[in-house]
């Protein structure tokens, strides 16, 4: 399973439904994803969005109750969460979790050699990998001091959010799936975050875009918008839905599928 | 008459044991008095609410008479962290000299109490290795009944010793009951490490009891690290009386033994004394490690902290049972509790108490206690980075450990802790390079 060249399918979901503690979350959901994609996922609270990018990672805890998810042509569901991360799925956390005593760098330098394991390529040795990082943290206005710390450790909401795009940077994965990266920023943070997705954008790989609010969109412009609300995309366009979906908000969209 | 001898209880075998002792008339009688007092009282079952999670059946197959003499290899001391600064050494509870290393530092006395203990009639010695009928002194009484030697560590007024004190307990035999006193005068400060070791693997019991009296704006950061072998019972007491302003941290280590316990006591009886406690046991194997704590905040404007942690793997356990007592008039008192507890197999099992009885108005008391697996959000966190999930494991539990591992202030006795905790995980090969 190797990346794609432009216009390859990435992710193909396929009328998913699932349920959590006996609650039905997802009910229906349809989404498909190219190489070189930027999808943005919107909708109000509750509608699935974290559910659906857990799902993904490999969470366990939910139930599915039917439908199919294919990575690079690949059943994604049996697959453990370990083994998607290495083949190049990464989440970017709503809530990435301090980990005192765990070296943030370290773990960084594991996960990238288990990417690079996974697709042949050789190890990097430190030397090498502090330059990679170094020039990823420059990007991302991260200091150094952060890399003899915890992972995350008593790290702010914004430092949180620009650590898990550097990971994202320096894995450079296939598909990278962004968890409502944007709350809690200010907008010079979101600027950096945006900088850093941006900087990852290429022929061969997606990212989707999962978040409550437009003015990301503002930063990082997306190819596809879809509307998650009630387990399913209920609308999806381009990236002039955001922009009306910022004005309207969602009951219009949620109006017009129960009409239809 | 039954055809079969009947086996006399383990503490009516010490009889004889506290007769071969000999000593001057006082010492004889201290120690046939502490006897009658334990027999009185029996040895402590988990009937007794301070013994509820230490089961002492396997005292009763065990010799508890002292030790004979015996030599023992030096090489021993060699398998410890280094130790700047001075070591001393008590083989099954008797001062012995020459396997000591480096010269006290300017300030540090030190008087090896087999002499006292068997000739000296002092009101003031007496008085400290008082015998008691309280229920939860009766490991302390054991000692009294049969302590042949130990030693008095004083420092003087004023003195900041900047080498430190080591201590090191090797049990080869039967029984070891070292008596310890630390006196630390007005001002002073002093770092104190104690190991506990055993040569061989004998089925050795100990008992050692340390009293501490802190003097006014008196410092002592004690260290005592638990690696005896698998088939030994460690039972250590240790009592500190703080006055004014005087500071106590003690962190504890438990990683041997085939039953350890520690019980502190710590009395904050100056006003603006303060103590911090933190420990961590690994109970691997089928080792039963057990902390009990009691903070007895008696004035006001007193400070405690306590910071426990435990593992348990394999058919391990543990247990963290600590009490706080805010005393009436003891406002201003501050009290923090936190422990917590991981368990790494189905049959690994740890209780955890902690308990707080206040007996006065404005005070700041707070706990917190879990006993659970490892935690899932960090699991999966590290899983979605691609690591392998035994990897992740170890990780985690190491990360466990780790508040308690930062607390340790020497740094060749953090990195053999370090080391010992890495060892005694399942992937340790795996997450070294993290955590350096």
């Amino acid at each position: 399973m190797s990346s794609g060249k432009q216009g390859d399918v990435i992710l193909e979901i396929v009328d998913l439904a699932v349920e959590v503690q006996g609650r039905r979350i997802l009910d229906g959901l349809n989404l498909l994803v190219r190489a070189g994609e930027v999808h943005a996922i919107m909708g109000p609270n509750g509608a699935g969005k974290s559910t659906l990018s857990q799902l993904l990672a490999g969470r366990s805890g939910y139930n599915i109750l039917r439908g199919s998810v294919r990575y690079c042509g690949e059943d994604l569901l049996p697959l453990p969460p370990e083994e998607r991360a290495r083949r190049g799925l990464f989440l970017g956390f709503q809530y990435p979790v301090e980990i005192p005593g765990v070296n943030n760098v370290y773990l960084l330098k594991a996960a990238l050699n288990a990417r690079r394991r996974q697709l042949g390529l050789a190890e990097v040795d430190a030397f090498e990998f502090l330059g990679i990082v170094r020039e990823r943290m420059r990007l991302m206005q991260i200091d150094e001091a952060f890399l003899s710390r915890g992972v995350n450790e008593g790290f702010s909401g914004g430092e949180k959010k620009r650590n898990e795009i550097l990971q994202m940077t320096v894995l450079e994965p296939t598909l990278a799936i962004l968890d409502e990266t944007d709350s809690g920023l200010d907008i010079d943070a979101l600027k950096v975050v945006a900088a850093g997705v941006n900087s990852l954008r290429r022929p061969d790989r997606s990212v989707v875009l999962v978040t409550h609010y437009q003015r990301l969109l503002d930063h990082i412009v997306p190819d596809r918008v879809h509307v998650l609300a009630a387990g399913r995309i209920l609308k999806s366009g381009d990236r002039s839905l955001a922009l009306e979906l910022e004005k309207r908000g969602y009951d219009w969209v949620r109006a017009e599928a129960s009409a239809a | 008459m039954s055809a079969v001898a009947e086996r006399p209880a383990p503490l009516a075998r010490l009889a004889a044991a506290v007769t071969a002792l000999g000593g001057g008339s006082r010492a004889r009688a201290r120690r046939a008095d502490a006897l009658a007092r334990l027999l009185t009282l029996g040895l402590p079952t988990p009937r007794d609410g301070a013994w509820k999670y230490t089961n002492l059946r396997l005292l009763e197959r065990r010799d508890l008479a002292p030790a004979p003499p015996r030599p023992i290899d030096a090489q021993l001391l060699a398998l410890l962290p280094s130790r700047p600064g001075a070591t001393l050494v008590f083989v099954d509870g008797r001062y012995h000299a020459a396997l000591g290393s480096g010269a006290l530092p300017a300030g540090v006395t030190f008087t090896p109490l087999a002499t006292l203990l068997d000739q000296t009639a002092t009101p003031a010695l007496d008085a400290r290795l008082g015998a008691s009928d309280h229920l939860d002194d009766r490991i302390r009484l054991l000692n009294t009944a049969l302590a042949a030697d130990g030693g008095e560590l004083s420092v003087a007024a004023g003195i900041a010793v900047e080498a430190d004190v080591h201590v090191v307990h090797i049990a080869s035999g039967a029984g070891a009951y070292p008596r310890l006193l630390v006196t630390l005068a007005a001002g002073s400060t002093l770092r104190l490490v104690e190991y506990h070791l055993t040569a061989g693997d004998p089925d050795s019991v100990a008992a050692p009891v340390t009293d501490i009296d802190l003097a006014a704006a008196a410092h002592l950061e004690h260290y005592s690290v638990g690696l005896t072998g698998i088939r030994s019972i460690e039972l250590e007491d240790v009592t500190v009386t703080l006055a004014r302003d005087a500071g106590y941290r003690h962190c504890h280590i438990a990683n041997g033994a085939q039953l350890a316990r520690l019980d502190l006591r710590v009395r904050l009886a100056g006003e603006g004394s303060s103590t911090a406690l933190a420990g961590l046991f690994l109970a691997d194997r089928a080792r039963q490690l057990d902390v009990r704590t009691l903070v007895e905040h008696l004035v006001p404007r007193t400070t405690s902290e306590q910071l426990y942690r435990g593992v348990a793997t394999e058919r391990g356990r543990g247990s963290y049972d600590g009490k706080v007592v805010v005393h009436a008039g003891a406002l201003k008192s501050d009290s923090r509790q936190s422990s917590r507890n991981l368990l790494l197999s189905k049959e690994a099992a740890i209780d955890t108490r902690p308990q707080l009885e206040i007996n006065a108005d404005d005070v700041k008391c707070s706990h917190g206690a879990t006993t659970g697996t490892l935690d899932e959000q960090m699991l999966f966190y590290l899983l979605a980075r691609g690591l392998e999930r035994d990897t992740a494991r170890a990780l985690l539990t190491y990360a466990f450990a780790a508040d308690v591992l930062a607390r340790i202030a020497l740094p060749e006795l953090r990195r053999y802790t370090e080391e010992r905790v890495l060892g005694s995980l399942p992937a340790a090969a795996l997450i070294r390079e993290f955590v350096r």
